[in-house]
């Protein structure tokens, strides 16, 4: 569909670090893009594993950022969140929740499985109307930021060949056992439809 | 429409303005702004439209969604009047325009319902849009306007009759569409079904409904009682489609996306119209079963996930009660837990659906479907009681239900063990991708709610495969119920290609259930049957059964059905193309090394074929021969290969072929010096003639001569058994007419002609060539082959040489040969003998003078062969003095054969001194150029250096000796011409060399003739030897010179030329002498008197008597006294000169000394 430029939505669950890396790159190569978290809450790693950092959706990155300096700037730094936090309310104000946007997309990329079956029983517990088919396409990526910055490589190259297309609908099947080959990970893929 | 007139009017005036201004679509929009506030809606609208037919794509789009905002929500009654213009752009080239007026289209029939009759015809063209993208957005509006279509088919008159018909034909045509190519076309073609189904069908009490669609007509709102929309015709339409949907579900190769589409769509129907709950179970089940093959891994995942999604949902609606141990069943083995299955099961008894809802909501699963099921138990409320469905009656059991039943009981530990062991034969060797990712441990192995299970996918299986009690059953309960009700199941049951169950059983199911309403309705059926073929578009009764008939021969996929035989030309272009692409493939095989598997499969593909892909391959290899040469070996062995499994019938015509092509090819590029050119001929197997040709050709061309003849070489050394072929190719070469050429034959030659085995072949070639020189013509092989030259062509300098190039360049190797070249000589005419000689030169200055054969020729000098052997000894010694055997061999001739002086020039410096004397007569007496020449030789002055040391005679022995030359035997010009060649070599007859000569010269008696010549000649070259003059002229005087008259003339013609020095001697001359000299020459006397006069006295004095009477006498009385004076003279010399022999020689030296440091 080279007309209209793909609209994207990137999902995982708290809207912060593989989402976010995504809808940097993506956003940077022209693409519509969206990010989201399915999560109830906003998690962030905190001191122990046990006792992480729980915000609410409404909590803006900038707000994030001053209370985890305020509690423990060393720390957060040198796990990185910190930067990742600053990076992120460059790029919007806050997270925002999948299940609460009626925003219509055509692609819809999560990335986790869990996510994904959110993001399926979401979008089909919603009423039907304009029949509109919107593809959902899970890629794995591991919570770290390592992984976040590959896993937004892969999604950019997918998406882009998605957009390049002719006609998205009937070559997706092909491209992603193609893009499964090559990056040797499974794709999850769906149709839902608005 | 009143308002296009104003349009028209505007655009052209403001196409005007656009002219003038030159301006651009912002700049326009820009003005457009500050003007806005005061235009009406419709003002702007036009402005808008104006615009957008002037702009670029994506500005036309935002242009044109405003007008839809503004005609469709903003004043809804401008909608009518610029309909037409929107539609237009519908035509648009772009496809996102098109997409708009579709949507505009749907927009604008939801607003207006009745404008669906001005518009569908436009949706129906769109839906044949060249563009899927175009075509999709069709069927989605379709699907919006179908209701809507039905919608207005109640309101409005009967004049929407043909729209109906319209809206059906496309109805027809979309779900024709479920068999498109187009996987997203599909998609859209399912959900319209999906769509379809629901509206077509009625809503019961017990539907979920989503609340936007509250509104939507389905079947119970549909009046019994129209003209021409029938609701059983619907009804049985809406069946139909599901029965597609089923069908198309359970195609083996469905995609996995139509898969997913298809389920949801399934589980939407299930919520929404509970009554298809059975088939949609049972779809599920049979699905799960039989998952396509054709699915990858991750896509097995997605559809089960999908799956487990659907069941969950249709789990949840209340009317699944009577189907929840089947999703149990499913839901387990999807992998959920018995826990969570429990909690999304609706309770079917109040309390305990009160009891489940607590911790329903306090666990994991988010609020939304918690509301949702909230929604269903409300809609419950009303019928608290869910009582099972009448299908619990064997009417509607399906045959699986029947098969499980029957195969339950038989389900002993026995019977499964045996089942066990013969199922293990037909295991596959690797487990499929799809069972290893569906498999989950049996957690409940032999409970019995297991082993129901159990029966029931056998069930499934022995359905699916046509076999089973319950099938049986279903099909005689099928006959009934069509017995019953007329055609209604006829379509189903006539299809025998669909094995894989359902159709007939669901139908026969769908028509249980709705059974009674079909029934109540049946009579409209029949009133209204006729009526249907009034229509001007009877499509429903005809189209109807064949659109399964059509997808059901699609899903049974024959290889003969869909493929024919290529034609022969076809077959030809696929072969080609295929060759093709493994030429070009040629880098990629290359990284990946597996090249050489490449050259050998096309060096096999190729040889099988025709010369066309033959000549393209060598084409290709000849393009880049380095980089391909490995093709091309394994091109040429294959064609040999083949030549040799042909024997003894096989042609070599293919191998040559290729062969001829590739070196000729290869000589066509320029020079390679990577010798490919002769690997390729020294490793195929067999040089053909054409072959031989282009080698022959490589060694003609100057260029490539080396290379060439280098390659023949080989070949000649390499091949044996052919070796006289090649060799006689090389030979031919040796007189060729290009000098590059013929010299590099003729040294490859003679470095063959060592080899023993070659030498007798080389040299007959050389000998017959040569032989040739005694026809009287040359033969016509001279000219090349191809020359159709008469016979008769004289012998040129040309064609003699062509005749003997290779024999003279062997003759310096075998010396034996030349007394072959002797009697080829003596027989030849003239004009050859002459080219001959001049050609031989080189060779036999190779062959040298110490040659045997050489000798021998000179030895025995065959007769006719004199100016050969003559030409043969002038050669050898023309730089190098004679060899003494030589000049033996010559001086023999000389004596006993062939008395021709000539002969002895060439050795003459090798002749004895006396021997040369003897010869002198002779000699001098030839040709003048030839007597040059042997005075050169003896004098050395020939153009080398070295050769004088050897003469057997010095210049001055050579003049002395001419001086003595018998005047008898010799003429006295033919001795004065060669004293003069003597005297012409200034630089070996020097002043010294002649003084020594006279001397000798003058001490001779009787005095030479020549003598006084010589003397005057000596002095005329070289003036200072006055002096030395003078005493030999005072010697001769006592050698009473007079006495010699010739040399007495010469004398006094001496004196004269050298006086006044010669007075003294004069004055020495006896008066009678005296006396005779002023007779010769009168003149000489007054002034020889004045020289007296000058004297002193005592001079005078000294003079005696009778010469001054003869000074101052006038000739008168001369004769009588000279005796008596005799003695005066002699005594003066013995005063005045020594007379001692010694010291006159002494004096002589001095005065010769004296004259040289002058």
């Amino acid at each position: 569909m080279p007309a209209h430029p793909l609209r994207v939505a990137v999902v995982c669950s708290s809207n912060q670090n593989r989402s976010m890396e995504a809808h940097n790159i993506l956003s940077k190569r022209g693409f519509d893009v969206r990010s989201f978290g399915t999560g109830t809450h906003v998690k962030l790693p905190g001191p122990a594993p046990d006792k992480p950092n729980i915000f609410d959706f409404k909590t803006t990155y900038e707000q994030m950022y001053n209370d985890l300096v305020r509690k423990d700037k060393e720390l957060y730094t040198q796990n990185g969140i910190l930067h990742m936090l600053d990076r992120n309310k460059r790029i919007k104000t806050r997270p925002e929740r999948f299940q609460s946007c009626k925003e219509q997309f055509d692609l819809v990329i999560t990335c986790e499985e869990r996510v994904y079956d959110q993001v399926l029983e979401d979008l089909n517990s919603r009423e039907q109307e304009s029949l509109q088919p919107v593809h959902v396409i899970n890629v794995d990526i591991q919570d770290n930021h390592e992984e976040a910055t590959l896993g937004a490589f892969l999604i950019c190259e997918l998406c882009q060949c998605i957009q390049h297309t002719d006609d998205m609908e009937n070559e997706m099947d092909e491209l992603l056992q193609e893009f499964e080959e090559k990056s040797h990970r499974p794709f999850l893929h769906t149709v839902c439809f608005y | 429409m009143h308002c296009s007139g104003v349009i028209l009017a505007h655009s052209s005036t403001e196409s005007s303005t656009l002219e003038t201004h030159g301006s651009v679509a912002s700049q326009f929009s820009s003005n457009e702004k500050d003007t806005a506030f005061d235009m009406t809606t419709s003002e702007k609208v036009v402005e808008l439209l104006n615009q957008a037919a002037l702009i670029s794509t994506e500005e036309k789009l935002i242009v044109l969604k405003q007008v839809q905002e503004l005609i469709i929500n903003k004043d809804p009654s401008l909608l009518d009047n610029f309909l037409d213009e929107i539609i237009a752009f519908q035509t648009d080239k772009s496809i996102e325009v098109r997409k708009f007026v579709i949507g505009f289209i749907e927009e604008a029939c939801k607003r207006d319902n009745e404008l669906l009759l001005r518009l569908i015809a436009n949706l129906n063209m769109l839906m044949r849009d060249e563009s899927v993208n175009v075509v999709k957005k069709a069927i989605l509006t379709l699907t919006q306007l179908y209701k809507v279509a039905l919608q207005v088919s109640f309101s409005v008159s009967d004049m929407q009759e043909p729209c109906w018909d319209m809206v059906t034909q496309m109805k027809e045509d979309v779900l024709a569409l479920l068999d498109s190519d187009n996987d997203g076309v599909r998609t859209h073609a399912i959900k319209f079904t999906e769509s379809l189904i629901i509206t077509l069908s009625p809503r019961t009490h017990d539907s979920d409904t989503p609340k936007k669609q509250e509104g939507d007509i389905s079947l119970d709102k549909i009046p019994k009682d129209h003209t021409y929309i029938r609701y059983d015709t619907l009804c049985e339409e809406g069946k139909l489609a599901l029965e597609q949907l089923l069908k198309f579900m359970v195609h083996p190769a469905i995609s996995s996306i139509n898969l997913t589409t298809a389920l949801g769509s399934l589980a939407t129907l299930a919520r929404q119209r509970p009554m298809f709950m059975s088939e949609v179970v049972q779809a599920y089940e049979t699905l799960h079963a039989n998952l396509p093959p054709t699915l990858a891994k991750s896509q097995v995942s997605s559809v089960r996930k999908n799956l487990k999604l659907h069941l969950v949902s249709v789990l949840k609606h209340p009317s699944s009660v009577d189907f929840q141990g089947q999703i149990s069943t499913l839901l387990l083995d999807l992998g959920m837990s018995q826990s969570e299955i429990t909690r999304c099961t609706p309770a079917t008894v109040q309390p305990r659906k009160r009891l489940h809802h607590e911790p329903y909501v306090e666990g994991k699963r988010i609020k939304m479907e918690a509301t949702l099921v909230e929604d269903d138990d409300d809609k419950e409320e009303p019928a608290p009681v869910v009582t099972p469905k009448p299908s619990s009656s064997a009417g509607t059991q399906s045959s699986i239900d029947l098969t499980a039943e029957f195969l339950l009981p038989l389900l002993n530990p026995e019977n499964v063990a045996n089942l066990v062991l013969i199922s293990m034969v037909y295991l596959p060797e690797v487990m499929p991708a799809s069972f290893q990712s569906t498999y989950t441990p049996v957690e409940s192995a032999g409970t019995d709610a297991q082993i129901k299970h159990l029966a029931r996918l056998m069930a499934t299986q022995m359905t699916a495969a046509g076999l089973g009690p319950g099938l049986e059953l279903c099909k005689a309960r099928d006959e009934e119920v069509k017995e019953e009700d007329g055609g209604a199941g006829e379509s189903s049951s006539k299809d025998p290609l669909i094995i894989r169950k359902l159709s007939a059983v669901s139908l026969g199911q769908a028509i249980s259930v709705v059974g009674a309403q079909l029934a109540a309705y049946k009579s409209p059926v029949t009133e209204e049957a006729p009526q249907i073929k009034k229509l001007p578009e009877p499509i429903l009764p005809t189209t109807q059964p064949k659109a399964p008939g059509a997808s059901g021969r699609k899903k049974v996929f024959k290889l003969a059905d869909v493929v024919q035989p290529f034609s022969e030309a076809q077959i030809e272009k696929l072969a080609n193309m295929a060759i093709k692409r493994i030429l070009q493939s040629e880098k990629a095989i290359a990284q990946s090394g597996k090249s050489h598997v490449r050259v050998k499969l096309l060096a096999r593909l190729v040889t099988q074929f025709e010369d066309g892909k033959k000549n393209y391959l060598l084409q290709f290899i000849l393009e880049d021969m380095r980089g391909r040469s490995e093709l091309a070996f394994s091109l040429l062995f294959h064609e040999y290969n083949e030549y040799l499994s042909q024997q003894p019938s096989g042609s070599l015509d293919s191998y040559e072929h290729c062969l001829f092509t590739l070196l000729s090819g290869l000589q066509e590029k320029p020079e390679q010096r990577d010798g490919l050119f002769t690997k390729l001929v020294l490793e195929a197997p067999v040089i053909t003639d054409s072959a031989l040709e282009v080698i022959q050709c490589y060694c003609e061309d100057e260029s490539r001569v080396y290379l060439g003849m280098s390659t023949l070489k080989e070949l000649i050394l390499k091949r044996p058994s052919r070796q006289y072929q090649y060799l006689n190719v090389l030979l031919n070469l040796s007189s060729h007419e290009k000098e590059k050429v013929r010299s590099t034959a003729l040294s490859f030659i003679k470095r063959m002609y060592e080899k023993e085995h070659l030498k007798d072949c080389i040299e007959k070639f050389a000998l017959t060539y040569m032989q040739f020189l005694v026809h009287p013509n040359p033969p016509s092989l001279l000219f090349g082959a191809g020359e159709d030259t008469e016979v008769a062509a004289p012998w040129t300098e040309e064609t003699v040489r062509q005749c003997l190039y290779l024999y003279l360049s062997l003759l310096p190797l075998n010396h034996r040969l030349v007394h072959e070249l002797a009697a080829v000589y003596t027989e030849a005419i003239a004009d050859i003998k002459r080219s001959v000689l001049r050609v031989i030169e080189q060779p036999i200055r190779g062959m040298g003078m110490s040659s045997p054969d050489l000798l021998l020729l000179v030895e025995d000098c065959p007769k006719g062969a004199e100016t050969l052997v003559t030409r043969c000894l002038h050669i050898l010694t023309d730089k190098v003095p004679p060899s003494p055997e030589l000049a033996e061999r010559v001086r023999d001739l000389y004596h006993k054969r062939v008395p021709d002086v000539r002969f002895l020039i060439p050795v003459i410096n090798g002749l004895e001194k006396n021997e040369v004397i003897q010869a002198l007569p002779k000699l001098i007496k030839l040709n003048p150029i030839v007597v040059k020449e042997v005075f050169n030789r003896l004098l050395g002055t020939q153009h080398s250096e070295g050769s004088s040391s050897m003469s057997p005679l010095t210049p001055g022995e050579l003049l002395i000796a001419l001086h003595n030359i018998d005047s008898s035997k010799c003429d006295m010009k033919s001795i004065i011409k060669a004293t003069n060649l003597c005297f012409g070599e200034k630089n070996v007859y020097t002043s010294e060399v002649l003084a020594v000569v006279m001397q000798q010269l003058m001490e001779q008696t009787p005095l030479p003739i020549l003598l006084m010549r010589t003397v005057i000649q000596s002095l005329s070259m070289y003036p200072r030897l006055a002096g030395f003059v003078m005493n030999i002229l005072a010697r001769l005087i006592l050698k009473q010179v007079w006495k010699y008259p010739k040399v007495w003339e010469g004398f006094v013609k001496c004196c004269q030329r050298t006086k006044p020095q010669s007075y003294n001697v004069l004055l020495q001359l006896p008066p009678p002498q005296l006396a005779s000299v002023f007779e010769r020459c009168p003149e000489m006397r007054e002034p020889l008197l004045q020289h007296v006069h000058s004297f002193t006295p005592h001079q005078q004095a000294l003079i005696p008597a009778s010469i001054m009477a003869v000074l101052e006498a006038n000739s008168r009385k001369p004769e009588p006294e000279p005796q008596a004076e005799l003695h005066h003279p002699e005594i003066i010399e013995e005063r005045e000169v020594c007379c001692d022999e010694t010291e006159v020689a002494t004096d002589l030296f001095f005065s010769f000394v004296m004259y040289i440091q002058v």
